[in-house]
């Protein structure tokens, strides 16, 4: 014990009412768990909507399923999932598309689970150096849905793929407004 | 719509400001200290000066009815100001806080207030006349967070407080011998001190900056920092509430809001300017700014002569001046109130803010 | 398409989506600490109650550029990472981001030390919003992000030039 530095303890910390033991549990509702298994079947239903055409229901249908009460590979893999869709979107096509979505019922809340997946997607952590630099780890497997993400070395660093998710965040801003970027930092469910 | 009363009085925060009842005489929290302000003609003049606090004042209050002053601060200290021969005299209010004092408000009885802190609770002082001083009893349970809001219902007992963990809670402050037993209502029956009454949580759990019951009590509408108006509307005591709507924003968080009657709310903050909502039960929206926006004034100066706009070229390098806000306040609001209530209707409110200005506006 | 076409199309964007995060997070108050009395610290850099903290938002225009806005209830905390294509950049980048750093506080906003990964970290405080313009102070870091990219690369120009110059000056003789 005599090793133990007591000028560099944090007090705070061993008092069970201090300000600092608070306890962010609080301020989440109960959030299911959700297993890899399911987020994965998710996953491949969304595809199956995407290769119909149908991106408006794929971008829906994993936004409204977000995986809240899933671990760290469940929300990354289904950040994969809407990243594609995001990107099988032409750029004419997002504002028409953000507007429908607003104004239907529970659309802001959707929303703001798209802004959400649009910083978690800025975030991410850079992929390993060597391979396919442009492209990163947002396409894993070459299945060809994508159309951008078969280019390789589209950008420097994964710049092409976060030029998609700026221009996503500029249209979505348009119609959201501040509000829904507010919400995303507030908001303790994290996808 | 008659535009706004715009009165530019430091440019320094407006913390809190409270009229009186007769609006002659105007108080606003200005740093340290809190500056009385009377009227003359169409303009505020600095009266006097209420010095005490030793660090920032969060918040004033002039009771309608007997004219006294509450003050509260950052320096965990609360006073109540009465006027005397030689001025005014404060006396210092037994907080038994150990942190900020955030908010204060006289109950519309008058004979309590509340005092909001950092330190997790809930002060509602009284007077204790055989000592001659005003103690405090603690509302403590469960809050976790500093006390962010309060407002209290129109009976005296109930009040509800905003809070940065989130929560807006309703609580009983009933005190013995102060108060008169009140009348069972939608929020309990029996009410002893320190009941909860209600505690609610919005979906995305933004800190609490304000609340306010309805004209009637039967509501509670808070405003949060997820950019979110929510309005309860509780059924009955041990019930779970019979609505509780929530409205998402596009613009940024309200830092304040205060009720129209019972179907409209006005509520500002750091968009600069009030917003009008309306609706029931059923649900609530946002109806529009209260700015007018053809306003007398702002067509003038947005309106630049070529030689301007050159001059702005060569000194600025742009072309327009982007400087000032296109909103009567050019900075957060963080308080608005109701200036002039007839039959339950607001018919002016006045806001105040970041930006050192007080506005009367008109509904 | 081009390089440079590719870049100057994508910095529009990039500094358009800073700024409506920026003007998000710049929703301050003014807040006392609830660990210690009578004391008003910025949240973002005391961290001592986990309720007044947001979450942190990263803006990123490719894996060499981006910003991490850490808002918090009366501060938030802004950091910057300039591109850096060579070592050449890389050197210039450190030496001026350490002369501006050096001179904090005639900045007012600039914080001493950058973030760990980051070249240079800006603290706004609610008492920064009150002062001064909130959307004034979005618009400087925004010039600032602007100019900084410019300026390194003028610098380098110039470097460039020099070595050039003095290289041949030096083996002129040998002609």
């Amino acid at each position: 014990m005599a090793t133990a530095n007591w000028r560099t303890i944090n007090i705070d910390l061993l008092d069970p009412d201090s300000p600092s033991n608070f306890s962010l549990t609080s301020l989440l509702p109960t959030l299911a768990p959700v297993s890899l298994p399911e987020v994965q079947n998710l996953s491949s239903q969304i595809r199956q909507l995407l290769r119909g055409g149908d991106t408006e229901g794929a971008l829906r249908g994993a936004l409204e399923n977000a995986p809240y009460g899933g671990d760290a590979a469940a929300k990354d893999l289904h950040l994969q999932t809407v990243s594609e869709i995001l990107q099988s979107i032409k750029q004419s096509e997002m504002s028409p598309l953000l507007t429908r979505i607003y104004t239907s019922p529970g659309g802001p809340e959707t929303l703001d689970v798209l802004m959400k997946y649009l910083y978690k997607g800025m975030s991410a952590p850079p992929s390993a150096p060597g391979s396919a630099g442009g492209s990163r780890s947002l396409t894993p497997q070459a299945t060809g849905f994508s159309q951008i993400g078969g280019r390789v070395g589209g950008g420097e660093g994964g710049g092409q793929a976060m030029s998609v998710l700026l221009s996503w965040h500029e249209k979505l801003v348009e119609v959201a407004g501040m509000g829904c970027i507010v919400r995303v930092m507030t908001d303790r469910r994290t996808v | 719509m008659a535009s706004p009363e715009v009165h530019h009085l430091f440019h320094h925060p407006i913390a809190d400001h409270s009229f009186s009842a007769d609006r002659k005489a105007l108080a606003v929290a200005r740093d340290n200290n809190v500056e009385l302000y009377t009227r003359s003609g169409s303009k505020f003049t600095l009266q006097d000066e209420l010095k005490g606090h030793d660090k920032t004042v969060t918040s004033v209050d002039i009771a309608p009815t007997t004219g006294r002053i509450v003050t509260c601060s950052q320096d965990r200290n609360a006073y109540v100001w009465e006027p005397s021969p030689t001025g005014w005299k404060p006396t210092l209010v037994l907080l038994r806080i150990n942190r900020a004092a955030t908010f204060v408000r006289w109950s519309p009885s008058e004979a309590k207030f509340a005092v909001g802190s950092g330190a997790r609770v809930i002060a509602v002082c009284y007077f204790e006349s055989e000592n001659d001083w005003w103690v405090s009893k603690h509302l403590k349970k469960p809050i976790r967070s500093t006390i962010t809001a309060l407002a209290w219902h129109p009976n005296s007992v109930l009040l509800a407080a905003g809070s940065t963990d989130a929560h807006a809670r309703v609580f009983s402050s009933f005190i013995k011998g102060v108060d008169e037993r009140p009348e069972g209502s939608v929020w309990g029956e029996r009410l002893p001190f320190g009941t909860v009454c209600g505690e609610y949580l919005n979906n995305e759990a933004g800190w609490v900056h304000g609340v306010a019951f309805s004209p009637s009590g039967n509501a509670l509408a808070f405003t949060a920092h997820d950019s979110s108006v929510t309005v309860v509307y509780p059924s009955g005591p041990d019930e779970p509430p019979r609505a509780v709507v929530s409205l998402s924003l596009q613009v940024l968080p309200f830092l304040s809001l205060i009720w129209n009657g019972e179907s409209e709310i006005i509520a500002a903050g750091y968009d600069c300017e009030a917003y009008r909502l309306q609706g029931n039960e059923q649900g609530w929206q946002i109806v529009g700014s209260m700015e007018s926006k053809g306003r007398p004034g702002l067509g003038e100066m947005r309106e630049e002569s070529a030689l301007n706009m050159f001059r702005q070229m060569d000194l600025k390098g742009k072309s327009k001046d982007d400087t000032q806000l296109k909103t009567v306040h050019q900075n957060t609001i963080a308080t608005i109130r109701a200036y002039d209530v007839a039959g339950g209707n607001v018919k002016k409110f006045s806001s105040s803010g970041v930006d050192g200005r007080v506005v009367i506006w008109s509904t | 398409m081009t390089d440079a076409a590719l870049k100057s199309q994508s910095l529009r964007p990039y500094l358009l989506c800073v700024r409506s995060s920026l003007t998000a997070a710049l929703s301050l108050s003014n807040f006392a600490s609830q660990t210690s009395e009578r004391h008003n610290v910025p949240e973002v850099e005391a961290a001592s109650s986990p309720e007044v903290l947001l979450n942190p938002l990263t803006v990123s225009r490719n894996e060499n550029e981006k910003v991490l806005i850490e808002p918090s209830i009366n501060s938030v905390r802004i950091s910057i990472k300039i591109k850096q294509a060579d070592e050449i950049e890389n050197i210039l980048v450190h030496k001026f981001t350490r002369f501006l750093t050096q001179r904090a506080e005639a900045f007012f906003i600039l914080r001493r030390k950058p973030v760990k990964g980051y070249d240079i970290s800006f603290l706004i405080t609610n008492t920064h919003t009150e002062e001064m313009l909130k959307h004034k102070l979005v618009d400087f870091i925004i010039q600032f992000m602007e100019e900084v990219d410019k300026e390194i690369s003028e610098m380098k120009l110039f470097l460039n030039a020099r070595a050039r110059f003095v290289a041949e000056a030096f083996l002129s003789p040998f002609d």
